[in-house]
């Protein structure tokens, strides 16, 4: 499909084309079926088609108002640990609790 | 279509035999995949040196990085602010680097909870590593970590802060104060729970200032080695197919570890170790390769941790038996147990086939039996990840676990510079040319054991410590050392008969294979009979490589064909790490063997030092193991070298003599 978009391949194809012109007839036939083939794919591909089916991308998503659905983690006030006044930091319990770096259950330092 | 592309290749055909044949080194793409900076220099030269088959790509740099994760952008940009003309090869982007799935924190000695000093730091990290670690390059870590920390967060890292504005630390990771007898040390910086993340953000955001040429996705094959030197790197382009060697003064690799030779790993499928293959198949040594950091808690397929918080908050591990087997084992701490034991613990059950599952390869790890909110309260999330990753309820079934494989202690030695070494006539030996930081590397600072968030330092600090070394001891733009026009033939033949093999087992039947014997042969569990039955199956293993076979001959982005070399390079691993642990005859650190259970040094330190005698070198374990491999053959020699056990300077930092370690 994308030969026939490029411009230098289809002067290629002529060239050739005009230069192997004594070839059998078969050959030229192949070659006109090529690009017509060509022009049909290029030329009003879903006319055909059935209509696009409804798309994934969830319509109308982010329509919907504000209720975001709750994190288990919840964050903090202004992002400050009320227990440890620290500013940024993980969210949700302490996560070195165990003696290991715990989130969400799981487990990613030790 | 098919019509459209026979007709063509017929054409083509007809056409080509109209005009002389082209050589492959004339074959341009006719668009520019990459991205050049206006005014660069772009000295990039095409040749057919080495090859006709496959465009090959000179090109010339000061220096080279293989690796785009945190070690590998923290060195190239130091290069580039050093003025060096600095390559980063790279086979993912940059911020796709496995660095981005170190949620933990990274520790230093800062000060900032309480009065701390990094020589209390360097004690806790040379007891960490049992004694493995060499003490100057620990000193140089702990020294330089407080520097390093506030220079990432002038780069703009948003670590956590305190009410004053501080960075937060907190207690992680073994740490202590007044060399372990002051309580817990505070001193784990992080940046709300993707301290990774947000490093290799920093890093690749801060390196974009500098001209560092990138080259993502480009697999690299192998060193370009003459007389001892390391010339440079030759690389696959991954989307076009094109070679390209990049020839350089200085090489620091940087590729990471090698958690894909098990089959329960936490790494990315892009941990294949390729930088310690390349040195192997440079003819140089590994160092350590079969201290292997696992975790007893992994999910089964997934690979992701389940933190021990589940069975300190009364979680049990079951067997095919539904029997709680930890209580025959530990019978005081059963699950609560340390990781090692609770990790052994498991493999034996598997082993005598009370494993659950249809290949009865794993256990199951029930919190169903506790009440739900109270599992919502104290391990919040832990429902989504249970769901996530292994497809349960972790409320109405149990979860499938199995002891993963979590760091890679070994990797290429290193002295304390970032230099790479060898062993010969009894001394350390540079090698020309050649660094290494990061996990890949094993500047020997974690030595046996790995202490938490003690990576992540030893990333951004060797990093820099090979930039400093590369600037300190050369100039950027100067003269490259001659390179034999025909340097990385074996790369691109080994390539091509890859591309083209046709054997009898694919590179997935015999990667699995692969990662199915080291799990139960080199894993938790190692005891002579297993390890030495492991060392048989993984040499013929290795064999089997010559029967391999690929699919796609196509040239543009073969996944197929990066596989099967990145299995090259996990088989290469693999085999190191199984032969050292055979024949390593101790316990130490990570490394735990049934039938040796006790640490073997060169004096017993249980007991008073007074009237020991001094085991001779060959007779204690307290060394690094060096391996080598004949590519050919596959046959593991391997070598010790001792221990560096003085710090960088005696009087600032006195060493630590070795003592037994416990907690």
């Amino acid at each position: 499909m994308f030969f026939c978009g490029q411009q230098p391949l289809n002067m290629f194809f002529l060239r050739v084309w005009v230069s192997a012109s004594k070839q059998a007839v078969s050959r030229k036939l192949s070659m006109e079926s090529v690009l017509t083939g060509c022009s049909r794919a290029s030329s009003g591909m879903a006319a055909d088609k059935e209509p696009l089916k409804k798309a994934k991308t969830p319509q109308g998503r982010f329509d919907v108002p504000e209720e975001k659905s709750k994190d288990v983690l919840e964050k903090f006030p202004d992002n400050i640990n009320p227990v440890t006044k620290e500013k940024g930091g993980p969210r949700g319990p302490e996560p070195t609790r165990y003696g290991d770096w715990e989130r969400r259950g799981r487990c990613v330092d030790f | 279509m098919a019509s459209v592309r026979a007709a063509s290749r017929l054409l083509s055909r007809r056409a080509i035999s109209n005009i002389k044949a082209v050589p492959a080194a004339a074959v341009q793409n006719s668009r520019n995949f990459h991205f050049s900076i206006y005014g660069k220099k772009n000295n990039a030269k095409v040749s057919d040196d080495i090859s006709t088959q496959y465009p090959v790509v000179d090109h010339e740099f000061d220096a080279v990085v293989v690796g785009a994760g945190g070690a590998g952008l923290r060195a190239a940009f130091g290069l580039s602010e050093a003025g060096f003309n600095t390559a980063c090869v790279t086979k993912l982007f940059p911020t796709r680097s496995h660095t981005v799935a170190a949620q933990g924190g990274i520790n230093a000695a800062l000060g900032n909870m309480e009065d701390d000093d990094w020589r209390w730091h360097f004690y806790d990290t040379v007891k960490g590593s049992d004694w493995l670690g060499d003490q100057d390059a620990i000193h140089y870590m702990t020294e330089q970590a407080p520097a390093a920390v506030v220079e990432l967060e002038n780069f703009g890292m948003p670590f956590s802060r305190t009410e004053d504005g501080k960075i937060y630390q907190r207690a992680f990771g073994g740490q202590s104060l007044k060399y372990g007898k002051g309580g817990q040390a505070h001193r784990c910086c992080c940046v709300a729970d993707r301290t990774g993340h947000s490093l290799l953000h920093t890093l690749y955001g801060r390196s974009l200032r500098y001209d560092t040429s990138y080259f993502v996705e480009y697999f690299a094959l192998d060193l370009l080695m003459e007389d001892g030197q390391c010339k440079g790197v030759i690389a696959l382009c991954m989307e076009d197919g094109s070679i390209h060697r990049f020839r350089s003064q200085n090489t620091v690799i940087a590729t990471g570890g090698y958690g894909r030779t098990y089959f329960s790993c936490t790494s990315a499928h892009t941990s294949t170790g390729d930088g310690n293959a390349m040195v192997t198949r440079a003819g140089l040594p590994c160092q350590d390769l079969e201290f292997v950091q696992f975790h007893p808690t992994g999910i089964y397929g997934a690979g992701c941790l389940i933190t021990e918080g589940c069975r300190g908050e009364g979680g049990i591990l079951i067997n095919s038996e539904g029997e709680r087997f930890m209580e025959r084992y530990a019978p005081n701490a059963k699950d609560l147990a340390s990781r090692d034991v609770v990790s052994r613990s498991m493999t034996i059950e598997i082993r005598e086939g009370r494993g659950v599952g249809p290949e009865k390869d794993h256990v199951y790890l029930q919190l169903h039996h506790l009440p739900p909110q109270q599992l919502a309260a104290r391990l919040p999330g832990i429902s989504e990840t249970a769901m996530i990753f292994a497809g349960v309820d972790v409320t109405k079934e149990p979860i499938p676990v199995l002891p993963t494989v979590h760091y890679n202690m070994g990797g290429i030695p290193t002295n304390y510079k970032g230099q790479v070494i060898d062993y010969t006539d009894g001394k350390d030996k540079v090698v020309p040319g050649l660094y290494a930081c990061g996990e890949a590397a094993c500047a020997s600072v974690h030595g046996a054991n790995r202490l938490g968030a003690n990576s992540l330092l030893d990333l951004v600090v060797f990093g820099r410590a090979c930039a400093l070394t590369i600037a300190s001891e050369h100039k950027p733009g100067e003269k490259l050392s001659p390179l034999k026009p025909n340097a990385g033939e074996e790369s691109v033949a080994n390539m091509d008969k890859l591309r083209f093999a046709s054997g009898s087992l694919r590179t997935s039947e015999i990667r699995l294979n692969m990662q199915k014997t080291m799990q139960n042969h080199a894993a938790v569990f190692r005891t002579g009979s297993v390890l030495k039955e492991g060392c048989d199956k993984m040499d013929d293993i290795y064999q089997t490589l010559d029967q391999i076979k690929t699919f796609d001959r196509g040239i543009v982005w073969n996944t197929d064909l990066v596989e099967s070399l990145e299995l090259q390079n996990l088989m290469l691993n693999a085999v190191q790490t199984i032969h050292s642990a055979e024949q390593r005859k101790e316990s130490r650190g990570a490394h735990a063997r049934e039938d040796f259970k006790v640490r073997v040094d060169e004096f017993d330190y249980s007991k008073p030092l007074q009237g020991q005698e001094k085991k001779p070198f060959d007779q204690h374990w307290r060394k690094h193991t060096l391996s080598y491999v004949d590519r050919k053959t596959g046959k593991v020699t391997l070598k010790y070298r001792p221990v560096i056990d003085t710090s960088l300077d005696e009087e600032d930092c006195a060493h630590v003599p070795p003592a037994i370690r416990s907690y």
